[in-house]
């Protein structure tokens, strides 16, 4: 299978050969990412998911043990159509993408990515999930400069990674949602 | 077994007590929190319990309490909560008129009258609220799997060991009455040294009626819900209870009954504590909809030092069915699903494996010769738990255990997920020579809703 049928098996409208395009995706590779990224964006329900399941296939069997050029090269990509700024359900996606597979090259776009309110969680989580000085170097950079109901999310990531953030709290425990329910289900 | 030797020493302290009050003219009756060790309640003290999530699971977890230990003065249900306002009011005006509700967890935990909370969540809230409710020094009941992820699992047994509380995790499989025939059958060699662990399960459904995203129900506090995971638009194939059918949330059936059967093995092979060296799991997708557990599934466990090997088989024709059973005897409800232990010397079915654990005939009848070994018999799931409360007993599904269990789940799935073999370091607790996996031993959690 190359790109073209994919796409096409997935844009189509037999439910067969789409699930089998989907499922098979992964050795197609960096090629597809791109197309895929579009038609993840598609109104269609099905045609989306399927397209995002092809992706994640891409995105694990470039992970495996030993091709480490092949995920690179999907990270590359990857990153490339988050800077050129997808629908957000798409970005979400992808930073989680990142988070599986990229290193250094993707910290500063996820970095750029805790500027949005809307996708911020997203990027923060694929951040944190990359390993290395350069992503745990951001996430300090956007201690300071994240607004101040960001930051305790900020030093969540940072105390996972073991860096020790004494100053900012952690809500984790402070309740918040009220419900309207009384005592004794009244 | 350990475990039985300390409740014993307790009755045996009881007794002495008691004895001793009687001596010196006191009444036998122990007021409640007298025998207490410190931070915990006492042998007769009535436990105030709080529910956090009682929506299905939940719901019948809290009318197993109510029926049972709140009748018998044990218990008191003091609080219930849950993102569904509806689903909550139902649960307060059944757990009755004094009951308070809440939408958000955290407020019961704040309650310092609270000892202990059940938690009958969705799994992608399990390490959450059960680390959190640690810290805050409540004791914890939760449903299995214990966790969602290995990193979670960590936490867990971190806050269960720091904060000194009791954790019971609902894989009552391990206190059911045939399951404690299984297991002594088993210990006494009946079937030899078992090399074979060979669990089956019928297939995970397939969303065949997936629907787009739309705004949740007005009653639904989808953002609540979804809690740790990373946000994303409401939809209706989530829930309720169909959250099992997502690999994040849920997990399929490897994860919703593995926990079961896998405990059983476990419990039974004396691996509580010891893990597989690889796994390596092949499945099915489903074709389309939202749910995403593998429909079919095969996965090889291989344990070194004991050599042994545990699978686990999702197919539609998987195991056999449940032997026919007498007029009288506990009927087998549920043979879609359990385990076939192959000895050098035999074998042994069971099935089900969770509160339903039916065993063969032959394990049924076996009357075990004097100086038989003997194994713990669990007094119930929920008085396990109690008596690990009130005494520091290690429960019979303890977290450390559960972790355990979940782990094999959750690395069935991620081999299945990732379409590889993974190597497991039980000693180190990770997944080695594949950096993917090993960035998947954790997910990220959604602020404030982290360990």
């Amino acid at each position: 299978m190359n790109t073209e049928q994919l796409i096409s098996a997935i844009k189509g409208k037999d439910e067969a050969a789409r699930a089998q395009a989907w499922m098979n995706a992964g050795p197609v590779g960096v090629e597809a990412v791109a197309p895929l990224t579009e038609v993840m964006a598609s109104t269609d329900t099905e045609t989306r998911r399927a397209a995002t399941r092809a992706l994640w296939k891409i995105v694990r069997h470039a992970g495996r043990p030993g091709a480490e050029q092949e995920a690179a090269a999907v990270s590359a990509k990857l990153i490339a159509v988050l800077e050129a700024g997808p629908p957000a359900g798409v970005a979400r996606e992808i930073a989680w993408m990142l988070s599986e597979i990229a290193g250094d090259e993707a910290t500063a776009p996820l970095g750029r990515l805790l500027k949005s309110t809307e996708l911020r969680e997203h990027a923060r989580a694929a951040l944190q999930r990359i390993p290395g000085a350069k992503s745990l170097g951001v996430l300090e950079a956007a201690l300071t400069s994240a607004p101040p109901e960001y930051q305790p999310a900020i030093a969540v990531s940072l105390r996972c990674r073991g860096v020790d953030v004494p100053d900012v709290r952690n809500d984790k425990l402070k309740p918040t949602r009220q419900t309207t329910v009384r005592k004794g289900g009244k | 077994m350990g475990q039985q030797k300390r409740s014993f020493r307790r009755r045996d302290f009881l007794k002495g007590t008691v004895a001793a009050g009687a001596a010196v003219g006191f009444p036998y009756y122990v007021p409640s929190g007298v025998l207490a060790q410190p931070g915990r309640p006492g042998a007769n003290e009535c436990i105030t319990v709080g529910f956090i999530g009682v929506g299905g699971r939940g719901r019948g977890l809290m009318h197993e309490m109510l029926g049972g230990l709140c009748k018998k003065g044990q218990a008191r249900v003091v609080a219930v909560c849950d993102v569904d306002e509806k689903r909550l009011a139902t649960a307060a005006r059944e757990a009755g008129p004094e009951t308070d509700a809440y939408r958000d967890y955290r407020y019961l935990l704040e309650r310092k009258d609270i000892v202990a909370v059940v938690n009958g969540t969705p799994d992608h809230w399990h390490a959450v609220q059960t680390v959190h409710a640690a810290q805050t020094g409540k004791h914890v009941y939760v449903e299995k799997p214990a966790c969602c992820t290995i990193e979670e699992g960590k936490a867990m047994v971190a806050a269960g060991r720091d904060n000194k509380v009791s954790i019971q995790v609902g894989s009552q499989g391990r206190s059911q009455p045939e399951a404690y025939l299984a297991h002594r059958y088993l210990v006494n060699g009946m079937i030899g040294r078992v090399n074979h662990v060979e669990c089956f399960h019928y297939p995970s459904p397939i969303d065949d009626k997936p629907v787009p995203d739309s705004d949740p129900p007005p009653d639904l506090d989808w953002d609540f819900w979804l809690g740790p995971l990373p946000w994303r638009p409401y939809n209706a194939r989530y829930l309720p209870g169909t959250f099992r059918w997502l690999l994040e949330s849920g997990g399929g059936q490897i994860r919703d009954r593995g926990a079961h059967v896998m405990s059983c093995a476990m419990w039974w092979m004396g691996a509580d504590g010891t893990g597989p060296v690889t796994v390596e799991a092949t499945g099915t997708s489903p074709p389309k909809g939202l749910w995403d557990a593998a429909v079919n599934m095969h996965v090889t466990y291989t344990f070194k030092n004991p050599d042994w090997v545990m699978t686990w088989t999702q197919a539609p024709d998987a195991g056999p069915r449940g032997e026919p059973r007498k007029a009288g005897e506990d009927k087998i409800t549920r043979d879609g699903y359990g385990a076939i232990y192959h000895g050098d010397k035999g074998t042994m079915t069971h099935w089900g494996g969770d509160g339903g654990t039916w065993v063969e005939r032959k394990v049924r009848e076996w009357v075990p010769p004097a100086g038989a070994k003997d194994v713990y018999k669990s007094p119930g799931h929920y008085e396990d738990w109690f008596e690990g409360i009130k005494t520091g007993k290690k429960t019979i599904m303890n977290i450390e255990a559960a972790v355990g269990v979940a782990n094999l789940t959750i690395l069935g799935n991620l081999s299945f997920i990732l379409g590889r073999k993974l190597k497991w370091n039980q000693a180190k607790q990770e997944i080695e020579g594949d950096e993917e996996a090993r960035r998947m031993m954790s997910r990220p959690q959604r602020y404030p809703y982290v360990l």
